[in-house]
């Protein structure tokens, strides 16, 4: 048997890396829910859950196997295939976007340097838009595949806000890209640690403050949160898209849009504010472990506190309606992203002296 | 170097301009009528089409991306014309139209990509000049928003164009790959006539001649020209076809002339089968526009017998040949956009006694058919003459003995309608046709061509020593 | 075998074998789920060749974008099995016949053209497809083309609002 020549140790080391963000990324999306429902209790003046465990903790644990025990309904008429296939796309495209975050700076184990970021890809962003892109059919090979009126009519109306917005959000983009000159996340999150004052400087909220907004409004209409949340109204549309969905397959629908909400928070902290920085400390004047760590409790602060930004912004505001989401879309947000490009690229063009 | 590019680029820059002049118009707030918006249009058109003829020079821009001389500044010369033409004769149909401006940006979008597929010198540049050239004419098709006829050839167009651009584009890749170059004045040295290299020729070949609608691509000429409105049929048939044999002939003769062996039998092929097809075929329509559809397709084949004879009076008869085509075939469809924008009557027993009735429009059209049928001394027998002497170069007396006989037959079917225009009587014949301004012109213009352009010597003097051949 | 051999050969057999499925499947939505696998196929191609931007984009705008439309007609036309017309069996051979001809054709062609025959492709070395020189080469030498497909696209959009807003 000839020995494949791959790199068995590369392997290892990508598959552990692997196994830890996807598990990382569970109990976090785990947990998120119940994030959610202590938030929506402190801006509605009640408790929330506090009787699974001690302050409600268990709670999450406790949705889950009761999402596992219930019964696995599937309708008769429908394509069976597709039907699993649904929500199996929607957790996959998910889950593939953590594969670009730079999750910190590099760890030296046992002498080796791990890299703490599972694919340093020189088209990083490109490969988040492109899972995002498919991250539609998820939505619509469900909704179709519950052979729903109902369920069709929500889905095609969740694909056609998500392209509406993936445009916008690319758009947003190009300028942060122009000021950068690359498109890997890891060299973004670099150019911005280079900032004076730790680090805190260099974050490019200061220098893209339309694209941070334009990208945090289209981030939230891609994750289906609300205001956006219209392909699952609960008032509306029965339960949107997944109405026909029971037992785990619901749970993997709803629990891929916490997903999706923790990376686009992440993703927003990569490329705004500095990804793994710790802000007022210098990292290049400590052990390469040290560094690495203040970095990951920096970058999971961040981010949770953009989870808590959703969340209050979902508890707060009433639901778009479906022309009014699309107005915003295309003629609100692409001008916008269009204008701070063209301002962008004349400041850069004037600083250089043409 | 600005100055450059403004001279040098004056065609495309033109339609450009008016192109936006439009767009704002229509996404600013006045509210302008129909009939103010044609006016508009038509007077920017003439602009393009006299500031065309004045100081052009030769020259290439962006490498090799761009190139005009003076034959490329008549070609485009007559392609404006033609715009020009078919733009005053919709105006009938056009007034009660929704779409006014959306008419005419699609058309001169699509005039663009005919001028940079003329001027490119790079595979790549053709390649998008012919997709901008055809997919606003798919758009432009389906402008009988009401009628179903209409859409069905809008997407008999879309179909068929987008599968031999796709033919078309796997010839253009098998070239690049077994050259290593797309321009035009590379590519000659690289060939080498290997199997891959005929193969990639025969698909480019194959992408061209839908373009042409040279037998046995011309499924899509009649349904397409039917369903249309006629003013769109008008540009399909004229302008359209007229940039595509520019290239055609400009292409062949530059780029593939090392195979050359191997496209004259093609073109023989083909011209053979598309005039006898073509002729049959029309022998047979009740529909003026689908017997116009055919003859133009017969027509065609008479071009390829012209291009086959791969000499200056090659470029130059097939050059001289859609000049005159220009004008006869705009004045036998202006008269039938007339007919059909006030009475929708298409077929040829509602043209009877026509001639009671219209006798300007029944003269137009007999002049026009008789110069389809090469009858002298309207420019048509002129311009088959010049193309079956530069075919004859070649010597192969079958090509021009069956171009003789189908000329004969094809004499049969436009006498027929000229018979049915002046001869027979009719219960109720089409009523009297009132035409405004703008088809006054472009009848005078038409006719006006069709007899000076054969009878003035000039005219084929000039074009023929501008031409190339080899 | 190295990697990039294997990963070739796999990613032609999925290519092929979806390609087949996607005109073999009877139901109109695997059709499109079948051809999404063949753009991912292709784009692992693309990648093998070190074409990143060109494999990424690849997927952005077909399999993201083009094949979500082809989706949305396929489901609100409710495309199925039923709909499709029956066609004559002499058009169903004449077909196979000229689909089989030309193949044959061009698999001899490709197999006797010297051009091809004993070379391998650039795998992980060229450099053309990297988005930095993609960029630079698109701004300067293909301008006008790129511009020209700008103008492509608003007359594309200019004819679909005309077709297809409810009058």
């Amino acid at each position: 048997m000839i020995l494949l020549t791959l790199d068995w140790a590369f392997i290892i080391e990508k598959l552990i890396l692997i196994a830890i963000v996807v598990s990382a990324s569970l109990v976090i999306a785990m947990y998120a829910t119940y994030a959610e429902r202590k938030v929506a209790a402190v801006m509605q003046d009640r408790r929330g859950p506090n009787r699974a465990g001690p302050f409600g903790l268990l709670q999450p644990l406790a949705d889950g196997m009761k999402l596992f025990f219930k019964e696995e309904i599937i309708p008769n008429s429908s394509n069976k295939f597709l039907f699993i296939m649904g929500p199996a796309l929607a957790m996959l495209t998910a889950m593939m976007t953590s594969a670009v975050v730079p999750w910190g700076n590099k760890l030296e184990i046992f002498g080796t340097t791990v890299s703490l970021q599972i694919a340093d890809i020189n088209i990083g962003i490109l490969y988040v838009f492109g899972v995002v892109s498919l991250g539609v059919y998820g939505i619509m090979i469900g909704g179709w595949a519950s052979n729903n009126k109902f369920s069709l009519l929500a889905a095609l109306r969740g694909a056609s806000q998500v392209i509406s917005y993936e445009l916008a959000m690319g758009l947003s983009l190009i300028a942060l890209l122009m000021m950068t000159g690359s498109l890997s996340l890891k060299t973004i999150v670099e150019e911005q640690m280079k900032g004076g004052w730790g680090g805190i400087l260099g974050w490019n909220i200061w220098y893209q403050p339309l694209g941070f907004l334009i990208f945090f409004v289209c981030a939230m209409a891609e994750c289906n949160r609300a205001p956006f949340d219209l392909p699952e109204a609960e008032s509306e549309l029965n339960m949107g898209y997944h109405q026909e969905y029971s037992s785990m397959k619901l749970g993997f629908y709803l629990f891929s849009e916490y997903i999706n909400m923790f990376i686009s928070c992440a993703i927003i902290t990569t490329l705004f504010f500095g990804g793994y920085d710790m802000p007022f400390i210098d990292e290049s004047s400590m052990s390469v472990n040290m560094a690495a760590l203040i970095g990951i409790v920096a970058f999971m602060a961040k981010i949770f506190f953009f989870i808590f930004v959703f969340m209050w912004i979902r508890w707060t505001l009433p639901r778009f309606r479906y022309d009014q989401l699309m107005n915003l879309g295309w003629k609100g947000l692409i001008p916008l992203a269009l204008a701070n490009m063209l301002i962008t690229g004349a400041v850069i063009l004037a600083r250089q002296g043409f | 170097m600005l100055n450059d590019f403004f001279i040098l680029m004056k065609f495309e820059l033109l339609p450009a301009v008016i192109f936006f002049v439009l767009l704002f118009i229509k996404v600013g707030t006045a509210e302008l009528s129909n009939a103010s918006i044609i006016r508009l249009a038509n007077i920017l058109l003439f602009i393009n089409l006299v500031a065309g003829f004045f100081y052009n020079k030769d020259g290439g821009m962006f490498g090799d991306m761009f190139h005009t001389n003076a034959l490329i500044v008549l070609q485009k010369s007559i392609l404006n014309l033609g715009i020009f033409i078919v733009s005053l004769q919709a105006e009938a149909w056009l007034r009660t139209h929704k779409h006014v401006i959306e008419f005419y940006l699609l058309l001169l979008s699509s005039l663009m990509g005919m001028f940079f597929m003329i001027s490119g010198a790079n595979l790549l540049m053709f390649y998008l000049g012919l997709e901008l050239a055809t997919i606003p004419l798919a758009a432009l098709a389906n402008f009988d928003l009401e009628k179903r006829k209409s859409s069905e050839a809008a997407m008999k167009l879309i179909m068929s164009s987008a599968f031999s651009s796709g033919l078309l584009l796997f010839g253009i890749s098998l070239m690049y790959g077994t050259t290593g170059t797309l321009g035009f004045a590379q590519l000659p040295a690289l060939l080498n006539g290997s199997n891959l290299q005929v193969f990639a020729f025969v698909l480019l070949f194959a992408g061209f001649a839908f373009k042409i609608s040279v037998v046995p691509f011309h499924l899509w000429t009649a349904d397409v020209y039917e369903g249309a409105p006629v003013p769109v049929t008008s540009f399909l048939s004229v302008v359209s076809k007229g940039a595509f044999i520019f290239v055609f002939a400009s292409v062949l003769y530059t780029v593939f002339k090392p195979l050359a062996d191997t496209w004259y039998h093609m073109l023989f092929l083909l011209s053979v089968l598309t005039m006898v097809i073509g002729n049959l075929f029309a022998l047979r329509q009740q529909n003026i526009k689908r017997m116009l559809a055919f003859s133009s397709i017969a027509q065609m084949g008479f071009i390829l017998i012209g291009i086959s004879g791969s000499s200056q009076a090659g470029t130059a008869s097939a050059v001289y040949f859609v000049l005159v085509y220009v004008f006869t075939n705009l004045a036998a469809f202006g008269v039938v956009a007339l007919v059909s924008a006030q009475t929708g009557k298409e077929d040829i027993t509602d043209y009877k006694g026509f001639h009671a009735t219209n006798p300007v429009l029944a003269w137009v059209l007999a002049i026009a058919l008789f110069s389809l049928a090469g009858v002298p001394p309207t420019a048509g027998f002129f311009g088959k003459f010049f193309l079956i002497m530069a075919g004859a170069a070649k010597q192969n007396y079958w090509l021009i003995t069956i171009a003789a006989l189908n000329m004969i037959v094809s004499l049969y079917y436009y006498l027929n309608l000229v018979k049915a225009l002046f001869m027979d009587a009719n219960a109720s014949p089409v009523p009297k046709i009132t035409f405004g301004v703008y088809a006054k012109l472009a009848i005078v213009i038409c006719i006006a061509g069709m007899v000076l352009s054969g009878l003035a010597s000039v005219v084929y003097e000039y074009i023929y020593n501008l031409s190339t051949g080899f | 075998m190295s990697t990039s051999e294997i990963l070739f050969w796999f990613l032609s057999v999925l290519a092929l074998f979806s390609a087949i499925m996607v005109l073999v499947s009877k139901n109109p939505i695997h059709s499109v789920l079948w051809l999404i696998v063949v753009f991912f196929a292709i784009s692992g191609h693309y990648l093998l060749l070190n074409a990143q931007f060109l494999a990424i984009v690849n997927i952005i705008v077909y399999a993201g974008a083009i094949m979500v439309l082809f989706l949305f007609v396929i489901m609100l036309m409710n495309l199925n099995k039923e709909t499709e017309p029956s066609r004559n069996i002499w058009m169903k051979f004449s077909g196979v016949i000229s689909g089989g001809l030309l193949l044959w054709i061009f698999v001899s062609a490709t197999r006797s053209a010297g051009e091809i025959v004993g070379k391998t492709a650039m795998i992980k070395e060229g450099s053309i497809g990297l988005i930095e020189n993609l960029g630079k080469v698109l701004f300067t030498q293909y301008a006008l083309p790129f511009e020209i497909s700008s103008v492509l696209f608003l007359s594309a959009m200019v004819g679909a609002v005309v077709i297809g807003k409810k009058q």
